[in-house]
């Protein structure tokens, strides 16, 4: 069943050195409890793409559907709540000047979730969903490493209780091994929660292991769009290629994957 | 074999309200004339601190103190005066920052920022001199207009322009060693390819040995030939970048390696939490320098 469905959306900037075009007639559809990568360089946008989702900005034409609705330019509550975000930078996502309890609480508030006086338990209990302590709620997020960070930011957008999680680069800024565990996290959670979620990334690697499907974006067109498997062992479109042909690899499996895809034979 | 870098038990610590905090707790690496040499470790390991204090950035601020040998060509980094030592940076010594736009100065152009990095070495040089040294080397890192280039300012260029145009100026006075901290991170893959592919040649035309700091598995393997895996302030593993690919000893190399997502797709791994074995003595694989 889908959920979102985007349909012919297209953003054009206007700037003093003339239109830019940051997304043009883009369709595409995101099935219930399925993982969508949104891949490309940057400046191919899917930064404005994931804002278009979110009601940040609006379309300048076409339409984004969410399950079985046309989204308005100006989201409500309700919308609001259901299609959460987790940002690149988890320090720049949280308030320095609020604990880590108050950050989580705060969609709760907004959005009136369950009786007043359970909140606090439920803060608690969305930290510990992603693998941190009850007590943490105390803490100041600089005193947080990075992979702790970003936890809560996962923490903060499941407490809404949403349906889509929009996930823009939320592991590049962590180290590898905190990485594989921020990943997994969010695999565990989706499965367990039935999320959907949009995962936007340039890291092809991360990719082949958590997305079902993958939308590769070039200059603001959707350039190819293909099964996860079907994309790492046939991908169509020349910059697809060219894109795997960059990732960096470790072990010689990999690198004949890549010489072999990068070629196109 | 003599070394161009040697580095000797070498000791950071930084003196806080709570005491000294150690944070390099004796390392040793060295670096032969014109090698590759790459240092691999998570942040916070002390990869981009051992940098420093080659540049002898470091020895220079109050609250660090320093101890070891850090030879460079034959000379006592440690023990020489300062002037010295701000004389070999940007000379015998330059360095490549993570992100190129925020390491250019905004307000000058290339052109000026060039001439200034040559006249470290021959302050009589005048712009023409500059401007014709600055084409070349601009040519050389594969950049169309260099001319165009060269009367910009780094805000007009491109991430992966003003990359080029980083490694360009660390090399225009042909130094010994260059020093590159996590060079590239900050753009796309392709480019990023791109530029390492090219500072990959130009070190080997121009002879410049490299100390390549970098967090990045694959990229080390692309660009390296030989390895150090520093681990809090320890170098845990060492040797030639094929043997630590191929097989890796320590149980802190293992759980690196593991933790890269493969795009063979072998699903996500399980990775330990931190483990005694990390601590576990250094594995040292034959064929590298001492």
């Amino acid at each position: 069943m889908t959920l979102l469905s985007v349909q012919n959306l297209t953003k054009t900037f206007q700037t003093p050195s003339g239109p830019v075009h940051a997304v043009r007639d883009v369709s595409f559809e995101v099935e219930r409890g399925e993982c969508l990568a949104v891949v490309g360089e940057s400046g191919s946008g899917k930064t404005t793409l994931a804002n278009m989702i979110l009601g940040i900005l609006g379309a300048t034409s076409g339409e984004i559907r969410f399950d079985g609705a046309t989204l308005p330019a100006k989201r409500g509550p309700v919308h609001r709540r259901a299609i959460q975000f987790v940002q690149q930078n988890p320090l720049s996502a949280l308030n320095p000047k609020r604990n880590i309890g108050a950050s989580v609480r705060l969609g709760l508030d907004t959005y009136a979730i369950g009786p007043r006086a359970d909140r606090w338990l439920k803060v608690e209990e969305a930290l510990e969903e992603v693998g941190l302590p009850r007590e943490m709620r105390q803490r100041a997020p600089s005193s947080l490493s990075g992979g702790q960070r970003q936890r809560v930011g996962i923490a903060r957008a499941l407490a809404c209780e949403p349906e889509l999680v929009v996930l823009d680069e939320p592991t590049s800024a962590l180290d590898v091994l905190v990485q594989a565990r921020v990943l997994r996290l969010l695999n565990d959670l989706r499965a367990r929660k039935k999320l959907t979620y949009v995962f936007i990334t340039h890291d092809l690697a991360v990719v082949r292991n958590v997305a079902d499907r993958v939308a590769v974006f070039k200059a603001g067109q959707l350039v190819e769009l293909g099964r996860t498997e079907q994309i790492f062992s046939a991908p169509e479109h020349p910059y697809t290629r060219s894109l795997i042909g960059a990732v960096p690899v470790v072990d010689d499996a990999e690198l004949e994957l890549r010489n072999k895809l990068a070629e196109g034979t | 074999m003599t070394h161009l870098l040697d580095i000797r038990d070498l000791h950071l610590a930084f003196k806080g309200l709570s005491g000294l905090t150690e944070v390099l707790h004796g390392i040793d690496l060295s670096i032969a004339a014109g090698e590759r040499v790459a240092l691999v470790g998570e942040s916070g390991s002390g990869k981009s601190v051992t940098a420093r204090i080659v540049l002898g950035l470091l020895q220079e601020m109050r609250n660090a103190r320093v101890t070891g040998r850090v030879a460079f060509d034959g000379a006592d980094v440690m023990t020489m005066a300062q002037k010295d030592r701000a004389a070999l940076r940007g000379t015998e010594m330059s360095m490549i920052f993570q992100d190129p736009t925020s390491s250019l100065n905004p307000t000058f152009t290339i052109g000026n920022q060039f001439a200034e990095v040559m006249r470290r070495r021959d302050p009589k040089l005048d712009q023409a001199a500059c401007d014709a040294r600055a084409t070349e080397m601009l040519t050389e890192v594969s950049i169309p207009d260099p001319g165009r280039v060269l009367a910009n300012y780094p805000f007009q260029l491109s991430g992966g322009m003003n990359q080029r145009v980083m490694i360009a100026m660390a090399l225009v006075n042909n130094p010994k060693l260059l020093l590159a901290d996590e060079p590239g991170t900050a753009l796309d893959v392709s480019v990023q390819a791109q530029t390492l592919r090219l500072m990959h040649d130009l070190v080997e035309k121009h002879h410049t040995a490299v100390l390549f700091i970098s967090h990045n598995l694959g990229v080390v393997r692309e660009f390296a030939d030989r390895v150090y895996v520093i681990y809090r302030g320890r170098i845990v593993e060492t040797g030639p970048t094929d043997a630590i690919f191929h097989s890796p000893g320590h149980a802190y190399t293992r759980a690196l390696m593991d933790a890269v997502p493969r795009i063979t797709g072998a699903g996500l791994p399980a990775v330990p939490e931190v483990s005694d074995d990390f601590l576990a003595p250094m594995v040292r694989h034959d064929g590298g320098a001492s």
